[in-house]
């Protein structure tokens, strides 16, 4: 299949993985910015709620914090990856590596939903399922709509 | 000029194609994602303050009372409700607002987590009272929100109907199959069969997760009022889709007809409130649009929803009919 055949849906695809990976690396910044001070935040005057949600980062610690981070590093590769993969409609870079790439962002969704304190954006709630959304369509249409079109 | 009667295999054979096309095609990718995003985003901030609610009751009282939640629940979205239905002013609802909270003030004991009484549940209009009271009112929330805000939204599925072709003369070799009466309406119903299949998944996902997560409501009270709801914004989108076909069909620039679409759904809203401001009149420009009248679809009368919704088809009837005679004479 040629370059030219791709489908305007499949550029979509690529552009709103482009948007994401950026937004994900921006992210990498605010989070690296946000573990950097964490420690630092005064809590005394806060409210309950605000409280025990810093108070739950300040006490996850290292460990977690290289998760996280090593996690938006990755997907956003793989969606920057994808993304050039799917433009140039490719069945490596761009139907398997957006496959991966679903799979590990489905997975990290329901890890953190099941492991995760309610304070560190964990438990399954109607945030999760908007998480979801791109990675579930990315996954459907990878393998049914587009299959066909990642062949390079 | 000749118009040529529709053919109801070509149309079917059209709108099959269209609706399953509309991913590939980039709209309906863009589309699904904008709506679904839209749609759990809206419920995720209202269940979320409940969810809250939940929380502290189960921590402070040991268990949740669905009862105090429900009541909770009407209390507040009752001046949202008033205002989204035209009953009270932006200001009566703010100096209910004040009222309210200075005898809250007043009252020293933290009662947030008791029964509380409606304290203006006297003033509480049938059709408030119908949503929030007879209805689940979280759902009925939901509801309100989305009949406001789909409109906005639909135009990024519906803007491509024909412009596309039009602009690339692709249609020219379609013709030689068909009629174009089969190709506009065969592409609308396509575009309306997308649009609802999309409406099913948000409704059945936010009634779901509702029914399960939250658990403060009946399922077959949720699961009545989820079709109620799904029916009232599937049949709303039917007319603004047909005055996305009616700009599609006048523009040869997808572009062009997505920028039109947006300017007039919005644009008549955003008049009527500002114009009825300077001139009172103005506020009937609504009803050039359903805006005026949408919320009647989720009226407890049932001859007045099935007024809306004839009305919601007699408008896209009209759209749809204009959109032809144009897309008829057109050069291709």
């Amino acid at each position: 299949m040629t370059e030219g055949k791709r489908p305007g849906g499949l550029t979509a695809l690529a552009v709103i993985n482009f948007v994401f990976s950026g937004w994900s690396l921006f992210g990498l910044l605010s989070l690296a910015a946000f573990f950097a001070f964490i420690g630092k935040i005064p809590t005394d005057n806060m409210q309950e709620a605000q409280k025990a949600q810093i108070e739950a980062f300040q006490n996850a610690g290292l460990p977690v914090f290289i998760f996280i981070f090593a996690l938006s590093i990755i997907t956003s590769v793989l969606l920057l990856v994808s993304g050039i993969g799917y433009l140039k409609q490719k069945k490596f870079l761009g139907r398997m590596i957006g496959n991966i790439y679903a799979v590990i962002s489905i997975a990290s969704s329901v890890i953190s939903a099941k492991m995760w304190p309610a304070e560190m954006g964990g438990s399954f709630n109607i945030a999760t399922m908007i998480g979801l959304i791109y990675p579930v369509v990315t996954l459907i249409l990878l393998n049914t709509t587009f299959k066909d079109d990642l062949t390079n | 000029m000749n118009l040529k009667a529709p053919t109801i295999d070509h149309i079917r054979l059209i709108s099959l194609y269209w609706s399953r096309y509309a991913v590939r095609s980039g709209s309906g990718l863009v589309y699904l994602l904008i709506a679904l995003v839209f749609g759990l985003f809206v419920a995720h901030i209202l269940i979320t303050p409940v969810e809250q609610l939940i929380a502290r009751q189960e921590r402070e009282l040991g268990q949740m009372n669905p009862e105090v939640i429900r009541n909770t629940i009407t209390d507040i979205g009752q001046p949202i409700t008033q205002w989204v239905l035209g009953q009270k002013s932006l200001k009566e609802i703010m100096q209910q607002a004040t009222a309210r909270q200075r005898a809250l003030m007043n009252d020293s004991d933290d009662t947030s987590l008791t029964v509380q009484p409606l304290k203006s549940d006297a003033d509480l209009d049938p059709w408030a009272r119908f949503l929030l009271e007879k209805r689940p009112a979280l759902l009925s929330a939901i509801f309100l929100v989305l009949l406001f805000g789909m409109p906005f939204v639909i135009s990024f599925l519906a803007y491509n109907q024909v412009s596309g072709d039009i602009q690339s003369h692709g249609l020219r070799y379609l013709l030689l199959r068909t009629e174009r009466s089969n190709i506009y309406f065969g592409r609308f119903l396509g575009t309306v069969i997308f649009s609802t299949a999309v409406t099913a998944i948000i409704i059945v996902t936010i009634v779901f997760y509702l029914g399960i997560k939250t658990r403060i409501y009946p399922a077959p009270a949720l699961a009545g009022w989820a079709v109620h709801g799904f029916l009232a914004l599937s049949i709303l989108m039917v007319p603004y889709i047909a005055v996305c076909s009616l700009i599609s069909a006048s523009v040869d620039s997808p572009f062009l007809s997505l920028i039109l679409a947006k300017v007039v759904i919005a644009g008549v809203l955003v008049l009527a409130i500002l114009g009825s401001v300077a001139w009172k009149p103005a506020k009937y420009l609504l009803y050039a649009l359903p805006w005026g009248w949408q919320s009647h679809l989720l009226h407890p009368a049932p001859a007045h929803c099935l007024g809306a919704a004839l009305a919601c088809l007699l408008y896209a009837a009209v759209f749809l009919m204009l959109g032809y005679y144009c897309f008829e004479r057109r050069d291709l």
